[in-house]
């Protein structure tokens, strides 16, 4: 067995190679983050909304999932979008998928986990988003009508 | 290297080319925006470096000290209750953008970690203690209860799920 020195060594070694294998890869997500923080304003994501429950969450979970940034953001954009009259259906899929789901960062999790566990990890979160805004509306509903 | 490695390593490199690329782009058509967009990268980038540092600083200690059978013990076939505990605990208290945490998810599932578990802890990741007194404030203590607690229930079936189509 190698002596522990040596191991610490090698390890920190091979930590900072795998460190700068996924560099470039990091930069790009950062770089998009940045872009879509910018350019992807709340306005345009509200636009997008109609009123229909299904369609609006279809919609909430597309936005959330191409929308980047802190998560503090998803609460004020979708406390803003409940102000204005969006179902909290639409808006708690919006929260999750942007908590969730990352389209960005996409080809990292390619790259660094592979394909079919990538696929299985956003299918489930995908449908997920539908399923958890739906069960926990309805239960806050049973609790005390919290929707009228 | 293996060809697999190195194509990978390209995609990265791809991946920055066509980032840049799209920064040029949009510089031609709004300069100032495309300045901030940039300033917010960094700002990214500062916000996470020092997660980063700490998270491969984890995968350094886990990669000397932690082998293959205590990862199988606690977060392989035979980890039972404990590793569902450890893997949404983890999940809820880890900190910073999700994928920072990949490649030290990714070397726990080479040293046999279930792909269910990892998933679990991506998912649990949702809830966002330091940012819960926000979500009160914004959509009350009913709704971030009832919302959490879907989450943690979520994360464990998916990861069921996860093992289970293995």
């Amino acid at each position: 067995m190698k002596k522990t020195p040596h191991r610490i060594k090698t390890t920190l070694l091979n930590t900072f190679k795998s460190l700068q294998a996924i560099a470039p890869m990091l930069l790009a997500v950062i770089g998009m983050v940045g872009l879509f923080e910018t350019f992807i304003t709340p306005q345009m994501i509200h636009s997008l909304f109609d009123g229909n429950i299904i369609h609006d969450m279809f919609l909430g979970t597309t936005a959330g999932a191409v929308s980047v940034g802190q998560p503090f953001l998803s609460y004020i954009i979708g406390g803003e979008l409940l102000k204005e009259g969006i179902s909290l259906y639409a808006v708690t899929a919006f929260i999750l998928s942007f908590v969730t789901l990352g389209v960005i960062q996409l080809p990292l999790e390619f790259s660094i986990f592979g394909t079919r566990f990538t696929i299985m990890r956003n299918l489930l979160s995908l449908i997920f988003a539908f399923i958890i805004s739906w069960a926990s509306i309805y239960t806050l509903t049973l609790i005390k009508g919290y929707i009228s | 290297m293996s060809q697999k490695k190195q194509v990978k390593n390209k995609s990265g490199y791809i991946m920055l080319g066509m980032v840049g690329l799209l920064y040029i782009i949009f510089y031609f058509f709004n300069v100032q925006k495309t300045e901030a967009a940039l300033l917010a990268s960094l700002d990214v980038l500062k916000m996470i470096a020092p997660i980063l540092i700490v998270v491969f600083f984890l995968i350094a200690l886990l990669n000397t000290f932690i082998d293959e059978k205590s990862i199988a013990k606690h977060l392989g076939e035979e980890s039972g209750f404990k590793g569902w505990l450890i893997v949404l605990l983890g999940g809820i208290l880890s900190h910073g953008p999700g994928y920072i945490w990949y490649p030290m998810l990714q070397q726990l599932r080479k040293k046999g970690a279930l792909d269910g578990l990892v998933i679990a802890f991506i998912y649990a990741r949702a809830i966002k203690l330091p940012w819960l007194p926000l979500m009160i404030n914004y959509f009350g203590v009913n709704f971030t209860i009832v919302l959490s607690f879907y989450i943690i229930l979520g994360a464990f079936v998916q990861g069921v799920i996860t093992n289970k189509l293995k």
